[in-house]
């Protein structure tokens, strides 16, 4: 990952995730990762943001509520302590370590932390079929300033 | 240079000398329909949507010609999701983090690479056998298999190429020859029977020990193949998925068939038999499986409780997949197999 962004953006929020998608669509890597059509969910607690993503970059973020949910392809769940734990491992590495990475906290976490609202695993797959692009999403947040609630 | 003046005269006269340029019109009066045929007529290898030609010799004479045997919904876009997630072993595994490992550590890579350098050749192999008995007018299908074998191939030769970087080599094969850990897929005759075998049961388990693989890695180089090689047979499962997905809608009635692929693929998932399922029990893979994931010959039983982790999360997902194509009233029939329904129970 290249320089770090200095304004200090809290998370969970709206803002933290689009300097996510804001340093996505400007980066050949992520690009180069391959196209991904996928809406993800995202849930923080109790607080849901949703995520789209369409061909080689990310297009909407907006915060929702788990009725959202529904309509995702997958989504993504931890407490927000997990969460913290995440971005703040990906911060210390420079991107997620190996007991970090989603694969792994969804293999690891009981119960996994991908899912489809409606227990549909076509779309479920989709987690599995472009992660690479999603742990980029993530691992990019070790260039952000960041602060917890 | 030519011009538009120059060649409609060029063409005026070709046609006052003789020239029959009617054909061209037709052209203009075709276009690909945008329906695919139930059935095709097509044996002569003339590609969808083209302009058919009379008297040309049958040479395709084609297996698969019903849409019902061969089609699925949606593969355009899963197949622009294969070309533009295409990486190379070459060039995207960083191979200088390979450093020497501890003897039993490198012993269990090279089974598990060999094991899956077999499986991918079988993966690779069956699916070029129907892409080639399959009408042109499915074009969709051919195309989404023949990315498969690209994906395949790819696999094959990075196993493969895991196996020889670090002194190891490749090691003994598995007891089955036929087989991509739970369906029988190299006797797979029928094309449903071969997505079902390959497609749901095998890859769909493929599919987690690749997700596994991150975590037995011991250098970014491994971490890079398993996670890639994940993102690869997630697509391959979406083809069975949506195939049999199709079949419940449009064929209906032959679930019960499917529901025989089905079971027996279950059997050997359950129990491992053939030896093709590493995350099934007292296997040869099994052992290095757990080898990697515990760290070490005598950290086994670690790695085992890992394993048995594994195996629920194998069976929830191809329980939700069934849902998904619509034959999960296997699992409240009790027709499923009782071993991962139990599996099932436990990872709810």
């Amino acid at each position: 990952m290249s320089e770090r962004r200095s304004t200090a953006l809290k998370f969970p929020s709206v803002e933290w995730f689009r300097a996510l998608q804001e340093l996505v669509n400007e980066d050949e890597e992520f690009r180069r990762l391959g196209s991904i059509d996928a809406v993800m969910g995202i849930k923080v607690g109790e607080r849901v943001f949703v995520i789209n993503f369409e061909a080689f970059e990310c297009t909407e973020v907006t915060e929702g509520t788990e009725y959202d949910l529904i309509d995702a392809d997958f989504y993504l769940e931890m407490t927000v302590e997990q969460w913290q734990d995440l971005v703040t491992n990906t911060r210390e590495n420079n991107g997620a370590d190996l007991s970090h990475t989603l694969n792994t906290l969804d293999l690891m976490i009981e119960g996994g932390i991908s899912d489809n609202a409606t227990g549909d695993q076509l779309r479920a797959d989709v987690f599995f079929r472009v992660n690479q692009s999603l742990q980029h999403f993530f691992d990019s947040s070790a260039r952000l300033e960041t602060v917890f609630e | 240079m030519a011009t538009v003046e120059s060649r409609t005269a060029y063409w005026e006269q070709a046609k006052e000398q003789g020239f029959d340029l009617s054909w061209l019109e037709k052209l203009r009066e075709h276009v690909a329909g945008e329906g695919v045929e139930e059935q095709s007529a097509n044996d002569t290898g003339r590609v969808q949507g083209s302009i058919p030609r009379g008297d040309v010799a049958r040479f395709g004479a084609y297996t698969f010609r019903t849409k019902s045997e061969v089609w699925a919904h949606n593969l355009t876009k899963l197949y622009e999701e294969f070309i533009t997630r295409q990486w190379s072993s070459a060039t995207d595994i960083p191979w200088e983090t390979i450093q020497p490992l501890p003897d039993d550590i490198e012993a269990a890579q090279c089974q598990l690479a060999t094991f899956f350098t077999q499986v991918e050749f079988i993966a690779s192999d069956v699916p070029g056998r129907f892409i080639s008995t399959m009408s042109p007018d499915y074009q969709e299908v051919r195309l989404a298999l023949l990315a498969q074998v690209m994906d395949e191939s790819r696999h094959l030769d990075v196993f493969r190429k895991r196996a020889l970087a670090n002194g190891g080599g490749l090691m003994r094969m598995i007891d089955s020859v036929s087989d991509v850990v739970g369906g029988s897929t190299d006797n797979a005759r029928e094309f449903t029977e071969f997505s079902s075998r390959l497609h749901i049961t095998g890859e769909g388990n493929v599919l987690t020990l690749f997700r596994l693989g991150e975590m037995m890695a011991y250098n970014e180089a491994e971490k890079a193949i398993y996670r890639r090689c994940a993102q690869d047979e997630a697509r391959h499962v979406a083809i069975g998925v949506l195939h049999l997905r199709y079949m419940n809608e449009f064929a209906p009635e032959r679930r019960d068939e499917i529901h025989c692929y089905l079971d027996e693929g279950e059997s050997r998932q359950a129990t491992g038999a053939g030896g093709e399922n590493p995350a099934g029990q007292s296997q040869l893979t099994s052992g290095a499986l757990a080898m990697l994931l515990g760290g070490g010959k005598d950290k086994v039983d670690e790695g085992q409780k890992i394993l048995m982790a594994i195996r629920q999360r194998q069976t929830k997902e191809y329980f939700q997949r069934l849902k998904s194509a619509g034959f999960d009233d296997r699992i409240h029939n009790g027709r499923v197999n009782p071993a991962l329904l139990e599996q099932y129970k436990a990872a709810a």
